[in-house]
């Protein structure tokens, strides 16, 4: 462990728990220090790291003879007018070009992603393969035409179009459910990352408790003294 | 029933700091007092292992790292795992970054896998070379596909990538395998632009991302998926290498103990007094 390394944790611990703050249920000078901190941070790196995406493949692209970047970066100069409100019209037309060409790249290849590839791999054989197989592939094809159905707008639903409609109402809820678990999963798997990266190694377990007291030790004398309200900057 | 019925309300209003603190320390706990309880390797995982496997020292893996530093703890695990399979297996690695905070990942990467690094003496340039961030937006993956030399010249250090084992590398179908580690920035234009075309790709990403991704497994444009946090730890697992996925999973096991009860417990109040008094 170097004093490098020590006064990362140290950093990293005490202002992980002051966004943790936030759970007490009241705003707080502490949670504020965490945000802009990290508005910051994140400002920053994305400054610096994108200056250099251009230079790397802009600047020395064109010191390399690529003639054609120089209409990249006088487009891209073209954007930062958009922060002038006199001039601001100048950057519709790199954006609209930007829009335009991403718009194109992408749309050309969804209808197959997105749509060709996504129906022809519900249309599968019904009867071949192990048992397991056979389940899912009926579980899908059924889960479809029940939740199609269910998306009729066109016609009044009655008889078997009314049950098929009612079933795949109650299977998207099904669904719901499963995304919301999958989501919860997901969620806890960061907290329960960013508490890992905050508790290793070992070392640094003691410097993650100490920072997790000292916060609310910090929130509960604010907030009895009245501070916590005052002390926090306004939105 | 006066007395029953406060039960019911208590049970229904529980203060949501009650449940967040509960959920902390059930999360915690674990985390500082570890107790490894078992568990099953999904066939998703299996699947995923069994991608990276069949890789060997002729092949060349482009290692995505399409997710932002937070995002990055919940799939920590997957990327060192898998990180750690490709090394063994003898597989070159470039790795890329398609988020600005992404670039602080790989030096994290390779202090943890130094042993694996130093046992299997692979080196930068000959065995890896760390791109970083080279996929700011579509165009940038959509021009990589054609003409990989015309988007990356250099390393993340400047350093020029000619020489290395990239020579080999001028279009999307000179990849053996892309492995993309998603929170969701770019991944969509990776499957346009390569996975559509042919490329074989393996993708772990967050739990939120899992619904939405799967169909493009069962597209086949996906080979495989391994799931969030818990697919890394089943990873870890099936190549005997225990890290921060196998540690989670007890925080894991807790913390949805925890919710399925309070799951319970809300619907028990439900029932017993908000319902009830708005039949009233």
């Amino acid at each position: 462990m170097t004093p490098l390394d020590l006064i990362i944790a140290i950093v990293a611990a005490f202002l992980s728990m002051c966004m943790f703050s936030t759970l007490y249920g009241k705003s707080s000078p502490l949670y504020a220090l965490a945000e802009e901190s990290y508005i910051g941070f994140g400002t920053g790196l994305t400054v610096v790291v994108n200056v250099l995406y251009i230079y790397r493949t802009g600047i020395l692209g064109i010191k390399a003879g690529n003639w054609v970047l120089i209409l990249g970066i006088i487009l891209g100069i073209m954007v930062l007018f958009r922060v002038h409100p006199k001039y601001d019209y100048i950057a519709r037309l790199p954006i609209a070009i930007a829009l335009g060409a991403g718009f194109a790249l992408a749309l050309r290849t969804t209808i197959f992603t997105g749509f060709l590839d996504q129906i022809r791999a519900t249309i599968v054989p019904l009867f071949s393969g192990d048992a397991q197989t056979i389940l899912y592939r009926w579980t899908i094809a059924l889960c479809v035409i029940f939740m199609l159905t269910f998306f009729l707008y066109t016609i009044e639903l009655k008889g078997p179009l009314k049950w098929s409609a009612t079933i795949g109402e109650y299977m998207m809820y099904i669904a719901f459910g499963a995304i919301f678990a999958q989501t919860f999963m997901g969620r806890l798997a960061l907290f329960v990352g960013t508490m890992q990266y905050l508790a290793t190694p070992p070392w640094k377990k003691p410097i993650l408790v100490a920072s997790m007291v000292i916060v609310l030790a910090l929130l509960i004398v604010l907030d009895k003294t009245g501070l916590l309200e005052r002390w926090t900057p306004e939105e | 029933m006066s007395e029953e019925r406060n039960i019911f309300r208590m049970l229904a209003e529980i203060d949501r700091r009650i449940i967040y603190l509960l959920l902390f320390i059930v999360v915690t706990v674990p985390i500082l007092r570890p107790i490894a309880m078992p568990l099953a390797v999904s066939p998703d995982t299996k699947q995923y292992y069994k991608v990276l496997n069949s890789l060997g020292p002729d092949d060349t893996v482009l290692f995505v790292l399409d997710t932002e530093f937070s995002g990055y703890m919940e799939i920590q695990s997957g990327v060192l795992a898998s990180a750690r399979l490709i090394i063994e297996k003898g597989a070159k690695m470039a790795i890329a970054c398609s988020h600005p905070e992404a670039t602080g990942i790989p030096p994290m990467m390779f202090s943890y896998l130094r042993d694996v690094m130093e046992k299997y003496d692979y080196k930068y340039g000959e065995d890896y070379v760390v791109l970083g961030y080279i996929f700011p937006n579509e165009a940038a993956v959509a021009s990589s596909a054609q003409d990989f030399h015309g988007v990356v010249k250099e390393d993340w250090r400047g350093r020029p990538i000619k020489g290395t084992f990239l020579d080999g590398i001028h279009d999307w179908k000179d990849w053996s395998l892309i492995a993309i580690f998603s929170t969701g920035v770019r991944s969509d234009a990776f499957i346009r632009h390569y996975g559509l075309r042919g490329t074989p790709m393996v993708i772990n990403c967050i739990g939120v991302m899992i619904p939405t991704t799967k169909p493009y497994v069962d597209t086949g444009i996906f080979k495989a998926l391994l799931p969030s946090m818990r697919g890394g730890a089943e990873l870890e697992k099936l190549i005997n290498a225990p890290g921060p996925g196998l540690a989670a999973m007890d925080c894991f096991t807790f913390g949805h103990y925890l919710v399925i009860f309070f799951i319970i417990i809300a619907n028990i109040g439900y029932f017993g007094y908000v319902r009830r008094r708005a039949e009233r």
